[in-house]
């Protein structure tokens, strides 16, 4: 099977004045799969995203490639336009109209006639559990009810591609979840994603593929088991007090990696009988598990602030 | 599901045409408090200005200073309400609600966006004229029959301002950098080009500076067809709306296009 790629990356770089946001970013997203842009606040993933849906244009070079469906955002943002949908990160609703009117404008832009968008409407205030209220005013939505709106409103032309800048950042678990069954719901019909996001859960969830970028630059891409199985020990060890910190051996046993903070001390290792040994010497207060996607960003991007 | 391959979408036309389509409906939702304004402001001015002058100037230009008045009105009605839309409305679309930053992401581009604005700003200035050339004829200022062309005028006017307003929008990094603009030209343009009094009275060095303002120019071009009395002079009228319509819009457009698309 000839995997076709949606979005083509090879080489990106974008500068604001001296400051470098992307620097040499490569890497390509395959049809009907989500691929999903991890990284700490500031590490470039909404400007990634602006390049590719023509918002930003990246810095000109000569071995730099950016395609999305085989157009140059740089050349032919509207038909790229015509094929992907954009969720931002701000919401970014007409606050001037109510729910069904933000619809109906939109299906304007997209060229939807009044029938036709009268009933793509319908269905897609029923997807976005939005139908009972379609005559509310945006400031009276919850923040959840605005981002189903923006969903609902990006998928009014049925797009191929749809990008989500930090689609659930700030919601109640309950959205979250809901959002996840409708990105699921998608992909299954076809739609490639393409999602930002520093909730590793969320990447767990729905990217079959993941990228994550530090300070503008790609540390690492892959599966989210492969990566996980690749650049992080199986097993974690969490400690909570500093007294349980004091009572372990000194040094730690061989193959141990140590990390954390005064409050929390972590323990990694892919040995389980040995970290359960240790975690006995120290106190009740522990957690032992298995690595996630998280403890991978930690490892990869640090515990410092970004900002 | 499509493909892949982009579909053709809608041509250019129907592209600012959706975009007008946002702004009527969005002003279609206050209608009373929205077009009530154009109807009663000329009979305030017409009360206030011109009940109070009338016994003290005779015939201006050949008209009762009503008419005058009134003529002068119908341009600046216009005017203003493009002004106001495209740069304080524009402003607050622009950086508060980041209406566009959406508009952005469906398939329309930066030109589109403000090709949009200026034709939305140019209906609100035929619908404003239009509501003035009502209050003069019902008011028998004038005869409306002979006056029906105004509005087109009103049209041409709101869309040069529209223009300018976005060019000057485009410079602006606060909202409140606009009351320069309106202070430092609107207001002066209100007295010094033929509106209230006819700039034949002004002094000789004052009136080549007049004859480069630009509501000068909708304001002789209106009183010429309200009296059906036309001159060569209007030839210049017309390059001058036309050239400063084309350098203000391209300009903005292009000044716009680099703030949103960075």
């Amino acid at each position: 099977m000839v995997v076709v790629k949606v979005i083509d990356v090879q080489h990106v770089c974008k500068h604001y004045g001296a400051v470098g946001a992307v620097k040499d970013l490569s890497f390509g997203v395959a049809g009907a799969s989500c691929f999903g842009l991890l990284g700490p606040n500031g590490a470039g993933k909404t400007t990634m995203m602006k390049m590719i849906y023509a918002k930003a244009l990246r810095d000109a070079a000569p071995a730099s490639v950016l395609t999305v469906f085989g157009y140059d955002p740089g050349e032919d943002a509207l038909a790229i336009k015509s094929l992907a949908a954009v969720v931002p990160q701000e919401n970014n609703l007409d606050e001037e109209l109510n729910v069904e009117q933000n619809l109906q404008v939109y299906a304007r832009f997209y060229g939807l006639g009044t029938r036709a968008a009268r009933r793509r409407i319908g269905e897609l205030l029923e997807f976005v559990e939005l139908n009972d209220r379609p005559t509310l005013a945006i400031r009276e939505l919850s923040g959840g009810m605005k981002r189903r709106l923006i969903i609902a409103r990006a998928l009014l032309n049925r797009p191929s591609l749809l990008i989500l800048d930090e689609p659930t950042t700030g919601l109640d678990p309950q959205v979250r979840h809901l959002i996840w069954d409708k990105l699921r719901q998608l992909k299954r019909e076809g739609i490639t994603i393409l999602l930002t996001t520093h909730y590793m859960e969320e990447a767990y969830q729905i990217c079959e593929r993941v990228l994550i970028m530090h300070q503008g630059r790609k540390i690492m891409e892959g599966t989210p088991a492969g990566l996980l199985a690749q650049h992080i020990e199986k097993y974690v060890l969490e400690l909570l007090s500093s007294e349980a910190w004091g009572r372990l051996p000194d040094p730690l046993p061989a193959g141990v990696r140590q990390e954390g903070t005064a409050e929390r001390v972590l323990l990694y290792t892919d040995d389980l009988a040995l970290l359960r040994s240790l975690a006995e010497q120290g106190s009740r207060e522990y957690y032992l598990r298995q690595t996630n996607l998280e403890d991978l960003f930690m490892k990869a991007t640090g515990r410092g602030l970004n900002e | 599901m499509n493909s892949g391959v982009a579909q053709t979408g809608m041509g250019f036309c129907g592209r600012i045409l959706a975009v007008w389509n946002r702004h009527m409906r969005v002003y279609g939702r206050n209608l009373v408090s929205n077009g009530l304004p154009p109807f009663l402001e000329p009979l305030i001015f017409l009360g206030g200005i011109g009940l109070g002058f009338r016994g003290y100037v005779g015939m201006i230009e050949g008209m009762p200073y009503l008419r005058f008045l009134g003529t002068g009105l119908l341009v600046t009605t216009a005017m203003f309400t493009a002004a106001y839309e495209c740069t304080y409305v524009t402003f607050i679309r622009l950086e508060f609600e980041k209406v566009y930053d959406g508009m952005l992401a469906a398939p329309l581009t930066v030109r589109d966006l403000f090709l949009g604005e200026i034709l939305w700003a140019g209906s609100k200035g035929l619908f404003f004229s239009f509501a003035v050339l009502l209050v003069l004829s019902l008011c028998g200022i004038v005869s409306f029959w002979a006056a029906l062309a105004a509005p087109l005028i009103g049209f041409v006017t709101a869309v040069m301002f529209g223009a300018v307003g976005l060019l000057v929008t485009s410079f602006v990094k606060t909202i409140n950098h606009f009351s320069f603009f309106f202070t430092g030209l609107m207001s002066p343009m209100f007295f010094f080009c033929g509106v209230v009094f006819s700039i034949a009275k002004l002094p000789g060095w004052i009136r080549p500076v007049v004859e480069l303002l630009p509501l000068t120019h909708p304001v002789r071009l209106m009183r010429a067809i309200v009296q059906g009395q036309y001159g060569v002079i209007l030839l210049w009228d017309g390059v001058y709306i036309v050239l400063l319509t084309l350098l203000a819009g391209t300009w903005a457009i292009r000044r716009l296009r680099r703030r949103l698309i960075t």
